[in-house]
């Protein structure tokens, strides 16, 4: 066992591909959004954003709004939610990126849709719009995340549960782009690991997983579907233990492409957790809506834990559960 | 007039920090329970028909509650609460000294601005925030009268919990106030014709609410509940139908313009 170090002892900054990031925390697509945040913040939020790289809300080629309500409930140790990827749709997204161009960090781009040809919409958009705007009229936009795994949308049809369709869409985007491009992929198959090289194999740079678990929640008295859209996806420290052993599958399986792990991570120590498991970055997902102070608490409370076993690093910590 | 209407003339400010909150004072009123927090920081910026984001004390719960403000006064803030599951039964066990952590006030607030004569619509647990508004309305000099309706015995025993001077009850059962509902309440009324009706209640209530408003020709508010896992505008949990497509009750509400809801 390492003695242990000073907390100013450990660097925080990790490396996920190209992008320099501050600390391994980014958020979980669709799980804090930053315009609402400053609204709400007694201070400049965009200089004191607590992520080290903003994820929004998943963005479609065409505005869309979303599932009927109810959209959320609490079950034991989780949430099931299925909001039905609401969101403007690119062009009406595109416009309002000046309000939070001045952000420091890096943005990872979540982009959906039903069929390749949507997934490139959106970036065939956006890459047009960054070519010909001006540098302090957009944020720094410097990777894309393919959201291949919704589980609440039409037709109930994951396009990451078939290999063929998710090389498809990357490939789509790959062509596209040289940004840096991630595919997140979904838990709801029997071996992650073939999503994730079919992905790699069209063109991903990296992968994030995991996204939600399709979950089914009743009605007590009615004994029917609670959820406007019936079924939805299960988050929250209920599915952490599945989202680790499927990050440490993925992590085993294709060594060396980077990992965005994520799945009901609560604490800073649920955090190094993931990067034990091969993890880069690290995403918060539901932890934000136990409230606004989750991000920077779970940061302190990461390196903490990381100080104490004496890793110097998130790259120290990397990947040490994976070994014999 | 429309919700953007609502948050400009009522200047609601809202606040997502967590403030460790000691509870002050509890007192029960059949199925609900009123309990007081020290909050100034919730308090310095609050204004009626707001809310804030309750943390169920003691681990176990992923989700804060959302909660009206029942009533401010100083430094302290009111939440009524109805026990309806494990995590509200938590709630209304808690004992004077206790900490929570609240954030907020969050959402739009009622306009009360210029209003002479008031009439407040209550059902059940949705009464809560109807108490502050008063308040507030009474303060600036308006007539205020309210009616609420509650299911039985057990609930209308809420009704104790608040201080109004026109206050009229119906319970279903009869066993306190007149029988029957709210509604039967509101048609034996003289509103004048400048009237503001403020309405925050189950959605069948507030539908009816708002078929009698547009037969009477008056104007008014309702304040919608949702299930909600954020609060504070990032997940898109809480939206609600309206005439303007799908709106946020934490953000764009809980306080819309009645002719713009669809119960």
């Amino acid at each position: 066992m390492t003695a242990s170090l000073e907390l100013d002892q450990v660097a925080l900054t990790v490396e996920l591909g190209p992008l320099r990031l501050e600390h391994p925390l980014v958020d979980a697509s669709g799980t804090f959004d930053l315009l609402e945040y400053a609204r709400r913040y007694p201070g400049d939020f965009l200089a004191d954003f607590p992520y080290a790289a903003y994820v929004p809300k998943t963005v479609t080629a065409d505005p869309r709004t979303g599932n009927p309500a109810p959209r959320v409930t609490e079950t034991s140790a989780g949430m099931v939610n299925a909001i039905g990827l609401e969101n403007p749709g690119i062009e009406a997204w595109i416009g309002g990126l000046h309000e939070w161009a001045a952000l420091r960090q890096p943005v990872i781009v979540s982009v959906g849709g039903n069929s390749p040809d949507q997934y490139a919409a959106v970036v065939r958009a956006l890459e047009a719009h960054l070519a010909s705007a001006s540098q302090e009229t957009v944020p720094r936009i410097e990777a894309y995340e393919l959201n291949v795994s919704c589980p609440n949308v039409a037709g109930g049809l994951q396009i990451g549960a078939d290999p063929a369709a998710t090389a498809a869409v990357v490939g789509a985007c790959r062509a596209l782009t040289t940004r840096f491009l991630i595919a997140k992929l979904t838990p709801n198959v029997s071996d992650v690991t073939v999503a994730a090289r079919a992905a790699v194999e069209a063109g991903a740079d990296g992968l994030s997983l995991v996204n939600t678990f399709k979950a089914l929640v009743l009605d007590r008295e009615t004994l029917r579907p609670f959820l406007g859209n019936r079924t939805g996806g299960l988050c929250g420290p209920a599915i952490k233990p599945i989202a680790l052993r499927m990050v440490a599958e993925v992590a085993q399986a294709l060594p060396g492409v980077p990992l965005v792990g994520m799945g009901g991570l609560m604490s800073g120590l649920d955090a190094l957790e993931f990067i034990a498991c091969g993890a880069t970055a690290v995403g918060v997902g539901a932890a934000n809506f136990t409230g606004f102070e989750a991000p920077s608490r779970i940061l302190a409370e990461l390196r903490a834990e990381l100080a104490a076993r004496g890793f110097a690093s998130p790259a120290a910590a990397r990947g040490i559960a994976l070994g014999s | 007039m429309t919700a953007k209407a609502v948050d400009e003339d009522a200047h609601s400010e809202q606040w997502a920090e967590t403030s460790h909150c000691r509870v002050s004072a509890v007192r029960r009123f059949g199925a609900f329970t009123a309990l007081e927090l020290v909050a100034p920081g919730v308090t310095a910026k609050a204004s009626p028909g707001q809310f804030v984001m309750v943390t169920v004390p003691g681990g176990g719960y992923l989700l804060r509650r959302p909660l009206s403000l029942f009533t401010v006064h100083g430094d302290r803030v009111g939440l009524l609460v109805e026990a309806r599951g494990s995590g509200s039964e938590r709630l209304v066990a808690l004992e004077v000294g206790e900490t929570v952590d609240l954030a907020g006030p969050l959402g739009s607030a009622f306009p009360t601005h210029g209003v002479s004569n008031a009439l407040l619509v209550g059902g059940g647990i949705g009464c809560a925030p109807l108490q502050y508004l008063a308040d507030e309305l009474s303060g600036a000099g308006a007539n205020v009268t309210a009616a609420f309706g509650f299911r039985d015995f057990r609930a209308a025993r809420a009704a104790g919990a608040f201080v109004i001077e026109r206050l009229w009850v119906a319970s279903e059962d009869g066993a306190i106030g007149r029988r029957g509902t709210v509604m039967d309440l509101i048609a034996e009324l003289d509103a004048p014709p400048d009237t503001v009706v403020y309405a925050c209640g189950p959605a069948p209530m507030i539908g009816a609410v708002q078929r009698w408003t547009f037969r009477e020709g008056l104007r008014g508010y309702a304040s919608l509940e949702a299930h909600m896992a954020c609060g504070t505008g990032s997940c898109r949990g809480c939206v609600v139908d309206t005439t303007r497509g799908k709106l946020r009750v934490c953000s764009e509400g809980p306080v819309f313009a009645l002719d713009e809801v669809q119960p």
